[in-house]
């Protein structure tokens, strides 16, 4: 039995099913963890001034802010957060940027391979 | 118009945006810049009403790169650019390469590729997250009058139900704007649906 606190994932997703696929593969492997979801990444960053969590999954590709641009801001606002760049949009530029800020970056589809690379880079900070 | 749920769309929404992201990697390689290519949204449609959910492309010709993919259902995939349009992405995806005058000739193979990159990629997305195999025709590719296209593609009567999403493409800063058009028949429709609610079944 684990004596580490609960963490907290905010997962930042356009999609109602790939955000629903990505809580799904996580409680079933962290049950003891609060997932909070957004559907864009102005909405993440309003959130966010009533409370940060540990651990944040940012699709790219949404309306309003990229998740790039978000997932920075975040970063340099919050550094302690763990960062995951959870997108479809594969491109070396992306995933360049996305490690140039700190961030882990885990190519679409959501599947349980890939929400588990997601899960050992947020272990990798506890 | 078929309706399907805000679920449903949702996650045939999200299936293309995976695939397009895949055929965008694929692409940016291609011509060593990035490339951007989305699709807004997806739309079901009858084989009539074709006309109206393409007028965004309306032009006096346009390029079409075919593919039927056959297997849990059976899709006729078409990939249509306005005819300036894809002469342009032509010259993105050759470069330095060929000359100007020489275009026309590399015409029909880079549009193929380009076809076989982008409609593949989705179909890959769709079969590999619905859990289906897919097999695939080589890519054909034609210009022709729009309505000549269109009738073309509208053909078979077997398959009236068609889906259609625009995409927008931008290479090396260069936008432009497409669209994918899926035919299928009634019975295929009801498999990739059922395929579908499956796969929301098993989240």
């Amino acid at each position: 039995m684990s004596s580490a606190p609960p963490k907290t994932l905010l997962i930042v997703d356009d999609s109602r099913v790939s955000r629903m696929m990505i809580r799904t593969l996580v409680v079933a492997r962290k049950p003891q963890w609060t997932v909070q979801e957004c559907e864009s990444g102005d909405e993440a960053l309003v959130r966010l001034a009533q409370g940060v969590p540990d651990y944040v999954t940012m699709d790219i590709n949404m309306p309003g802010t990229i998740g790039t641009d978000v997932a920075e801001r975040i970063l340099q606002a919050y550094p302690q957060v763990r960062m995951v760049v959870f997108s479809a949009n594969v491109q070396a530029a992306h995933q360049a940027r996305a490690a140039a800020m700190g961030a882990c970056f885990v190519p679409k589809p959501v599947s349980e391979r890939n929400v588990q690379l997601a899960l050992n880079f947020f272990d990798g900070a506890a | 118009m078929i309706t399907l749920t805000e679920l449903q769309t949702d996650a045939l929404a999200e299936m293309f945006n995976v695939g397009a992201g895949h055929a965008a990697a694929s692409l940016s390689e291609i011509v060593g810049d990035e490339v951007l290519l989305s699709i807004p949204r997806i739309a079901f449609c009858r084989r009539d009403e074709i006309g109206a959910s393409l007028a965004l492309l309306r032009s006096e010709r346009l390029g079409a790169v075919r593919q039927d993919f056959s297997g849990a259902f059976s899709v006729n995939a078409s990939l249509l650019f306005t005819e300036d349009k894809a002469l342009e992405i032509v010259r993105e995806m050759l470069g330095s390469q060929v000359s100007v005058d020489d275009l026309p000739e590399f015409e029909q193979e880079a549009m193929c590729e380009l076809g076989n990159i982008i409609l593949n990629a989705c179909m890959a997305s769709i079969s590999e997250m619905l859990g289906v195999e897919m097999t695939s025709t080589l890519p054909q590719y034609f210009v022709n009058r729009t309505e000549t296209v269109l009738d073309e593609l509208t053909s078979d009567m077997q398959q009236p139900v068609v889906l259609v999403l625009h995409i927008d493409l931008t290479i090396e800063k260069r936008e432009t704007h497409g669209a994918l058009v899926f035919l299928l028949s009634s019975a295929s429709f009801h498999e990739l649906i059922a395929a579908v609610d499956r796969f929301l079944a098993r989240i």
